[in-house]
């Protein structure tokens, strides 16, 4: 990973895109979006990322409650991401302008990945903890 | 997405699971000592997933993004994402046996106590959209 590289997460929101195309259609737009992620993945701007099964479970609350997560197919919905390691966030946003599900109603959100998250930020910050943090094997893929 | 790992001389089959963590600053109003137990917890927590090997990636996402639609994305806005509750602050992938360990691992985060929920969802290969449309041209073609 090259220092002046900054990493960016895509999150696709949207799994009810396909919704009304014909199997030719939806097969085009898929193939593209994997040619899309290969050419990425080749020119080294793109280090990994995976559709996201529509089933799941939501976990929350003091009581960690444990629901079925309502994940069937509405816009909202996060289908899929892409770790991205680029120059600044144009890039990342240019590529997400690539997206071929764009064109069908998918939309994309590009988030800065961060160092330390923001609580902890403001707790160094504020004088209340060092800023020591381990996760060695974290980072993105 | 399945992986194997092997575990003194027998191969576990391993899935990928990505935890999506939503919620707004959980630190508000929170007294200082509170604030540093919880940290301290959750850094521990951390470490220990990351120590046994159930953690393959995972980072914070900064409060400031960008969100691309519309046709040929010509639609780029602002995303003010984290000051709703529904907004995504972070993100785990973890290697597990199955499912109910993934759960099991999202329940006993210590930020669960206050307001920050756990999205647990399985990685694939193949977007479920292509198996739909495969299974489409089949019906048709059969």
């Amino acid at each position: 990973m090259s220092t002046e590289k900054s990493d960016y997460l895509l999150l696709f929101r949207g799994t009810n895109w396909d919704k009304g195309m014909s199997p030719e259609q939806i097969q085009k737009v898929v193939t593209d979006w994997y040619a899309w992620f290969d050419r990425l993945k080749r020119e080294g701007r793109c280090s990994g990322g995976h559709p996201l099964q529509s089933s799941g479970k939501i976990v929350s609350g003091k009581n960690r409650a444990v629901a079925d997560g309502p994940f069937a197919e509405s816009k909202e919905t996060i289908g899929g991401y892409f770790y991205l390691h680029v120059a600044d966030e144009a890039e990342a946003v240019a590529i997400a302008q690539l997206c071929p599900g764009l064109d069908y109603g998918v939309v994309v959100e590009v988030r800065p990945v961060a160092e330390m998250c923001s609580v902890r930020e403001r707790a160094v910050t504020g004088g209340i903890m060092a800023k020591e943090i381990s996760l060695e094997t974290a980072g993105g893929r | 997405m399945q992986t194997t790992k092997t575990v003194m001389n027998e191969t576990k089959p391993m899935s990928e699971y990505l935890l999506l963590f939503r919620g707004k600053d959980w630190d508000e109003g929170l007294p200082q000592d509170e604030l540093q137990r919880l940290l301290d917890g959750t850094t521990a927590w951390l470490d220990g997933l990351a120590k046994s090997g159930r953690i393959k990636a995972g980072q914070p996402l900064a409060r400031q993004g960008t969100v691309v639609s519309g046709a040929k994305g010509k639609g780029v806005t602002d995303g003010p994402f984290v000051e709703s509750k529904e907004g995504i602050a972070g993100y785990l992938i973890l290697r597990v046996e199955n499912e109910a360990e993934a759960v099991a691992i999202a329940r006993s985060m210590p930020t669960l106590l206050y307001g920050i929920s756990a999205e647990v969802r399985p990685l694939l290969d193949e977007c479920p959209c292509f198996e739909r449309a495969r299974q489409k041209l089949n019906l048709v073609t059969a």
